[in-house]
């Protein structure tokens, strides 16, 4: 196996011969030189990665307003323009999916006549209320908080995952 | 002494002279060629034996870097103008398709030879010592040329990048651990390696800002770097490897 | 210095600089790169005059196309990933592949064996796991790129990807007992049948080695026998488990 050929000083071995003050102190150099590298590696790392964080994010608010409850059609599905979720009308109450793929984040198609949601990226399927049955999709697709605003229109919560039986009535 | 003589020693540091000694003198004193040893083995220059398959690599990066130069030009990394930069590179800018073609059929011949350079190596048992971390090198520009290639795809702002990418992306968000949806992820949707790969948590300036230096900056200076390493070190092993 | 003779001893100058026959790179060598620069010069310059690198529409967040396939090179992921959970296909497996091929000089016994022929005979165990990892990458490139239209279906090369396929066949999982049962079963019986029948590799590599080799190699079989299981037995998971499924 492999040898070192060039033996570096090991000021922490323990050897019969005098221990000199200097053999000390090159020794305490040596270590200390090491640990000022690693200290400031440490600090560059850590601010390079803390720098790739940005404080502020320019993104649409995960908030949002999506009309009167009366504006969708019983047993519809609807996608919000711009926002990627879809709002669904059931007897039971209202519901909001995500509109991404929980395999890799394509935005699937709803098909009304098969009354089926598929991804166009691997062929994903899920039902009318999310349940993926078909494809790679490991989960169902996440529901989103829905309420109703103060007066009186639904507002969805894409930061805010809820249950997959979770609707709202109204 | 001849003008024209005077110039060309000026250059290229020798004359024009044809003597075994010249013929040694000219590669060690000239830049480009002082890359290869002075004489080389016989076996190893066979063209069945490299297939010329790693100087190809190095041939299809110079032009990819060249002409990617020429599109940085008319190029702009902006959520708003990206696509209508291509769209005048393509249908605008005198020779722009040509430059754009060039740039992307290099690419591609590029993520093929590489691996090929890579199989050859294999083939040869080209690996052994002492040129261990000579292939350990390559499995490092083998990553980096999928990584540029990669990057690169998301810069046109087409349909075609921005799914691509989408898919490509959100694989890092299922990293196990330090993935905001993979298996015991720890990290939140705003701190995972997903957000620190698009700077946000979809697709948008951000991304394209980022992706543009690691396509046009990092990416292509840690190759050449590590390529320069690469050479080196077949120089150092005493040349391509032949049988023992 | 007094090092230089175990220094010398390491290296084995008669191993890395062994007699041999020398030519002149100028011209010999510089001038076979030179033609091989032309001919691919050549070669770039027509393909770039008679096809145009594609740009689609302006891209649409609120829009996925029929069909986005990956770039050709990671077609061959984006079709592991019909087989494997995105964690898996996207991370795991090629973190695997680059530590694999980063440590083929490592593993590999003989330091000598081969080097600088063509060898198939010489090497079968090693010619044979890196064609097949390699030929597997290919292939799988080639099906996802020519063989699966929208929505990912698979398709013939005769049939026609504008007809929409049916939905596939419903799959199951393997219960949790019976996969992890299988899943040690394989890495198991992976690791100790070639030591017990191929004692003299065993031996050559060592311990270490060997186990290194035989994980890794067990892995790359993994993902045909995962195809197999799917596309035979229509399973979907070998072990599912609340945080993630194999
Ligand atoms: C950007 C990509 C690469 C470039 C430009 C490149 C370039 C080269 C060149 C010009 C040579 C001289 C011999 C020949 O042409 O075959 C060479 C040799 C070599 N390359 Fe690469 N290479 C690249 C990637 C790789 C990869 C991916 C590997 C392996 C994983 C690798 C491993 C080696 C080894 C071990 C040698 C020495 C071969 C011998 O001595 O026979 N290289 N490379
Ligand atoms: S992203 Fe929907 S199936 Fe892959």
């Amino acid at each position: 196996m492999f040898k070192p050929i060039i033996k570096i000083h090991d000021a922490t071995a323990v050897s019969t011969e005098r221990v000199s003050r200097r053999h000390i102190l090159w020794g305490v150099l040596y270590w200390a030189g090491w640990g000022i590298i690693l200290g400031i590696l440490c600090v560059v790392g850590g601010a390079v990665v803390r720098l790739l964080y940005p404080r502020v994010i320019y993104e649409a608010s995960k908030v949002f307003k999506a009309g009167r409850p009366e504006d969708y059609k019983m047993g519809s599905v609807n996608l919000v323009p711009g926002r990627s979720v879809w709002i669904v009308r059931e007897k039971e109450g209202f519901y909001a999916l995500l509109a991404k793929c929980t395999h890799l984040g394509c935005q699937p198609i709803w098909y009304e006549d098969q009354q089926v949601f598929k991804c166009p990226c691997h062929g994903s399927r899920f039902y009318k209320d999310g349940i993926n049955f078909s494809g790679p999709a490991p989960r169902p697709l996440e529901r989103l908080h829905i309420s109703l605003s103060n007066e009186g229109r639904l507002v969805v919560n894409k930061g805010k995952v809820v249950g997959h039986d979770y609707t709202l009535q109204t | 002494m001849n003008i024209i003589v005077q110039m060309w020693r000026s250059i290229f540091r020798t004359g024009v002279a044809d003597s075994p000694v010249h013929r040694v003198f000219r590669v060690v004193v000239n830049f480009l060629l002082h890359l290869h040893p002075a004489r080389v083995s016989k076996d190893g220059i066979k063209l069945r034996y490299t297939f010329c398959l790693g100087g190809l690599s190095l041939f299809f990066f110079i032009v990819t870097a060249v002409t990617g130069g020429f599109l940085m030009i008319y190029y702009y990394p902006d959520v708003d103008k990206a696509y209508a930069s291509m769209k005048d590179i393509d249908e605008i800018v005198p020779f722009g398709t040509f430059m754009r073609n060039l740039h992307r059929w290099a690419a591609h011949l590029m993520v093929i030879f590489v691996p090929l350079h890579m199989l050859r190596v294999f083939l040869t048992a080209a690996y052994k010592p002492p040129r261990e971390f000579n292939w350990v090198i390559g499995v490092n520009l083998l990553l980096l040329t999928f990584l540029l290639s990669f990057t690169g795809y998301l810069l046109p702002w087409d349909q075609l990048s921005y799914w691509a990418v989408t898919v490509g992306t959100t694989m890092a968000e299922n990293t196990p651990i330090l993935g905001a949806q993979g298996p015991f992820s720890v990290l939140g949707p705003e701190e995972d390696m997903h957000f620190i790969l698009l700077g946000g948590t979809t697709i948008g300036q951000p991304t394209l800002v980022r992706f543009y230096f690691a396509h046009c900056v990092a990416l292509p200076g840690a190759l050449a770097g590590l390529m320069a390493l690469h050479f080196w070190r077949i120089r150092k092993a005493g040349g391509i490897s032949r049988p023992l | 210095m007094a090092n230089k003779t175990k220094e010398d001893a390491l290296l084995r100058p008669k191993d890395v600089y062994p007699k041999e026959e020398k030519v002149d790179t100028w011209p010999y060598l510089v001038r076979k790169e030179l033609i091989a620069i032309l001919v691919f010069s050549i070669v770039l310059v027509v393909w770039s005059l008679v096809m145009n690198a594609p740009l689609e529409d302006l891209a649409n967040p609120s829009l996925t196309p029929k069909e986005s396939k990956a770039p050709w090179y990671f077609v061959g992921l984006q079709e592991l990933l019909v087989y494997f959970d995105p964690w898996l296909a996207g991370v795991v497996l090629p973190t695997v592949i680059l530590i694999g091929l980063t440590l083929i000089p490592y593993i590999d016994p003989d330091p000598v064996k081969g080097v600088g022929q063509y060898a198939f005979k010489k090497r079968i165990f090693a010619m044979f796991c890196f064609i097949f990892g390699f030929t597997m990458w290919f292939v799988l490139v080639g099906v996802g790129q020519y063989l699966r239209g929208p929505y990912w279906s698979f398709y013939w090369p005769w049939e026609d990807m504008e007809v929409a396929k049916q939905v596939e066949v419903t799959l199951t999982n393997l219960p949790l007992p019976a996969g992890i049962a299988l899943i040690v079963c394989f890495f198991a019986l992976g690791l100790t049948i070639p030591a017990a029948v191929f004692k003299n590799f065993y031996w050559k590599a060592g311990l270490v080695r060997y186990y290194i080799t035989m994980t890794l190699f067990m892995f790359m079989m993994f993902v045909p026998l995962k195809m197999i299981l799917r596309q035979v037995f229509h399973i979907r998971y070998v072990i599912t488990t609340p945080w993630f499924n194999i």
